[in-house]
Order: C-alpha cells, then structure tokens, then sequence
C-alpha cells in the first residue's frame, strides 16, 4: 500500500465564517439562523504531507493558517473538500487545555491528558517525565491556581510536549518560561519535531524556525496557496513580499 | 447513534475524572468544604417549610420530606437547564484548543449535579426515617422515576445547549420560563389538592413533565402508592426522543459552535 505513506491528505478544502456574533432573539425572529455575512477563511486548499515530513506554514494575519490547523486537528467542520488522516491520532500543540485551577498540577496532568485523549495508563506511563520535565519539584502537588505564571506554562508545556501522538500540529513554535527553560523547552520542540515517524504542521510567522526546522513550506495568501516549496526559496520570496506590502 | 456509543468509551475516563474534579474543586474552593452539599438543600427545605407552614398554612402531612422530594428534582433540572445554555461558551478556552464531542460536557455536568441530587435524596431518606413515614414496596418506583427524570432532563439540556451557541440571549428567556415552571410544579404545595377543576389538574399536573415526576415521586415515597397515570411514561419516551434528537443536531453542528463564538 503506497498511500500508507501518506500522513494527511487535504483535498479542496474550504472553510468559512459566518457572522453571526451579535446575534440576538431579535434578529433570529426576522431572520434564519443560515443568514450572516459570509467570510471565506480558507478557499480551496489541497496538499498532502507524507509521514515523517515537518510542513511549514506562514502567510501574513489573516491568511488562513490558523483556520487550516484547526481544521486540520478537527475543531473546525470543513464547508467543502476533505480531510484524511489516514488513522493517525493528531494534537494541536496548545497548552494548558482544560485545567482546573483550583486543583494540583498532579491532578490536572490528568484531566488535561485524558481530554486529549490519552488513556490513563499512557498518561501514567509518563507520568515521572512530566514531572521531571517541568521542574516543578514539590509544587506539582500544590494547586495550579498558586503557581506563577512560568511555572503554569511549564507545566501546560510539559504535559502537550511529552503526550505525544503521531501527527503534531503547532501553532507558532513555542518557548515558555526564563532563558533556562525556554531554551530547554526549544531544545525539546526540536527534539519531537525532527523524530522521523513524527508527521508534523507548524504555522508560523519566522523565518529562522521554518527555514531551521521545516522539509517544505507552503505559503498562504488570503485563503489560498500562492506558492509551495523548499523553505529557503519561499521564505526570501515572503519576505520580499512583506517588504512591499 | 453508533457513534455516541463509541464516543462515550472513548471519553468515560474524561468524563469520569472531570466529574470528580469539578466536584473537588467546587468542595476546596469553600470553607465548610462537604458540608455545602448537605446545608445547602436544607436551608432551602427550611425557608419553604417557614413560608407554607407559616404564611400559607399549609397542611401536608411529612411537609419537610414533601418539600424535599420537590427540590431534588428541581434544583437538578434547574441547574442543569440554567447550565447547559452556556456551556459552550463557559468551556470556551477547552472547546477552541481541541476536539471533544460536546455532549462529553453535558454529561460531565449530569455527573456533578445528578451526584448533588443524590445527596439531596440520602437528606430525603434521613428526614423519612425522622419523621417516621411508613415505607411500603412502592419505594422501588424511586428508581425508574430517576432515571426518567435525568433522561429527560438530559434530552431538554442537549437541545438547549445547541440552541444556547447561537442565540445569545437564550439564556434571559431561559430564567424567566423556569420561574414561572418553578410556581407552577408544586415544590412547595400540592398541586393535586390545592387545583380542584379536573382540566387544570390535568393540564398542570400530567402535562407540565416535572410536575409529574414529583407528584410520582412523593406517591410512591411518601404516601405509600404507585405511580400515578401514564403520563410518567410517555414523558420518558419523550425524553428518550428529546436526547436522541439532540444528539443528532449536536453531532451535525458541533464543529460551527467554535466559529460561531469567535
């Protein structure tokens, strides 16, 4: 089977909003829920990512990244084409998911692992690496709500980075914490992101990461590929273009 | 149908864990800790003990069991309506991060509320054994009422919570209905004596769906019947359409709700 290599196939893809933020008992009476102005995040997007490649996204505010990761990871329905994962488990890198504040940062790698998705023996099993990972020491069993700042993102990073699953989607390559850490948790990115069974889709705006970590670059321009390609190519044309606008 | 069955495997563990969670939270974020899960129902069994036995006069033998029945099942599906209306937008932070099958949090608060229920009936049978009212087989009705009443409170909260992402002031409309539900059910009086005319009756009694499971549900506790009527049963068919239906609308539109709140 050579679609096996295959990690994710996006065929046409569209999504759309629709403006229905201010909407009200009022307007519903007048009107059908279906009304509202119609924005198209992303207009007819294809492209496939073989297993084990890191796909580079960038594209200026606006583009349509984020929309095509969310679509991506299952949050957002597509309004036409497809999506196939060929039945690989898939997370969108993005931290402290579910916390309950008031709880341990022990109780909370838990509830934010099991809402991911992990069973609870998988989560067990890395238990010790999370902990370990996110220096947080004897505060783990303390309730998140007394951390610090860095150290609630320690912790959200440590959980997301040492769940891993097969295809990791990242929205903007994140570093978290002081120097230490930070260089540490971009050590740790890298680590995941260039493991070759790992499918990976990181959007981000900076040419030092994409150029640094990415096989292949697609670049978005309202809503649709304007070019795709080897990152070092595509990132002095986007650069170039930036510089224009 | 298919695919909630294999969703509720998959999240039981989340669900399961979330459910203790939140109760624990709830319970260390207050002071009396526990005891808010006890002291609450009572002050609100003894605030409509004082208002019917001494402002209205009211006279209902076990009055303090009878009022207790009424708002078990009130306050669950009170709280859990009054909820369910925003809980889209309440998990807001969870909802645009990742995918869950959104019902996963409406079961969730099913699990805290209907363990606060729970607790509201152990007060139920405590004040029965106080107050000494005769128990008869007809107490094995308690079961199957329950699970009618969460059946179809369930069914109301998945419509309600869809209806809740895209009407912003649904929520308005909502406490309004439930207060002039709240009169009407009969917590704190008894609607079957105080209602002579036969169509009333019928329409306030059978036709209201809470009205009826007290009503049932303080028959087969308190004055030793069965339940009443077919109208117990054809409410738990209706719930059982209401969430099947639900489900169906949440599964079709759940992955607008998150472009919906942006």
């Amino acid at each position: 089977m050579e679609k096996n290599e295959i990690a994710i196939s996006v065929k046409d893809l569209h999504v759309y909003y629709r403006d229905m933020n201010r909407f009200s008992l009022k307007k519903a009476g007048l009107k059908g829920k279906g009304s509202g102005k119609l924005f198209k995040a992303v207009k007819g997007v294809s492209f496939e990512v073989p297993k084990g490649q890191i796909l580079g996204i960038t594209g200026k505010n606006g583009s349509g990244k984020s929309t095509l990761l969310r679509a991506i990871s299952g949050i957002f329905s597509p309004d036409k084409g497809s999506i196939n994962l060929h039945g690989n488990s898939i997370s969108l890198l993005s931290i402290g998911v579910g916390f309950q504040k008031r709880l341990t940062g022990y109780e909370n790698i838990f509830l934010s692992g099991l809402l991911l998705g992990f069973t609870k023996e998988q989560i067990e099993e890395k238990l010790d690496e999370i902990i370990e990972f996110s220096e947080l020491g004897d505060f783990i069993y303390k309730p998140v709500s007394s951390y610090s700042s860095g150290m609630y993102s320690k912790l959200a990073f440590s959980i997301t980075a040492i769940l891993e699953t097969d295809i990791m989607l990242i929205d903007e390559v994140l570093s978290v914490g002081d120097v230490h850490f930070k260089q540490k948790s971009y050590n740790k990115m890298k680590e995941l992101i260039s493991n070759d069974d790992r499918t990976v889709v990181i959007v981000s705006h900076s040419t030092k990461t994409l150029v640094e970590l990415c096989d292949k670059v697609i670049w978005l321009h309202n809503g649709v590929i304007k070019e795709e390609g080897d990152p070092q190519t595509i990132m002095t044309k986007y650069e170039d273009f930036m510089k224009l606008d | 149908m298919k695919r909630f069955i294999r969703d509720l495997k998959k999240y039981k563990n989340y669900i399961l864990y979330s459910t203790w969670a939140e109760l624990k939270s709830e319970i260390i974020n207050s002071y009396l800790g526990w005891l808010w899960l006890v002291l609450e129902p009572l002050c609100f069994m003894l605030i409509y003990t004082f208002l019917a036995g001494v402002i209205f006069k009211t006279k209902v033998d076990y009055f303090p069991v009878f009022v207790f029945i009424g708002l078990s099942i009130w306050n669950f599906f009170n709280k859990m309506v009054n909820v369910s209306v925003k809980l889209v937008s309440s998990n807001k932070d969870t909802v645009t991060k990742v995918y869950l099958p959104k019902f996963v949090l409406l079961i969730e608060k099913i699990g805290v509320n209907g363990f606060k229920m729970l607790v509201s009936f152990v007060l139920v049978a405590i004040f029965m054994v106080i107050y000494k009212v005769p128990i008869t087989w007809n107490i094995l009705w308690f079961l199957p009422i329950l699970i009618t009443v969460i059946v179809f409170t369930f069914g109301v909260c998945t419509i309600m919570m869809h209806v809740g992402v895209f009407i912003e002031d649904m929520s308005n409309v909502v406490t309004i209905v439930l207060r002039l539900v709240f009169y009407l059910t009969g917590v704190f009086y008894d609607l079957s004596t105080r209602v002579t005319n036969v169509v009333y009756r019928t329409i306030l009694l059978d036709l209201n769906p809470l009205a009826n499971f007290i009503y049932n549900m303080r028959n087969v506790l308190i004055y030793s019947s069965s339940p009443v009527g077919m109208w117990t049963f054809i409410w738990f068919v209706v719930g059982l359409l209401l969430c099947i239906l639900g489900i169906n609308v949440i599964y079709k539109y759940e992955n607008t709700y998150v472009k919906v709140m942006k």
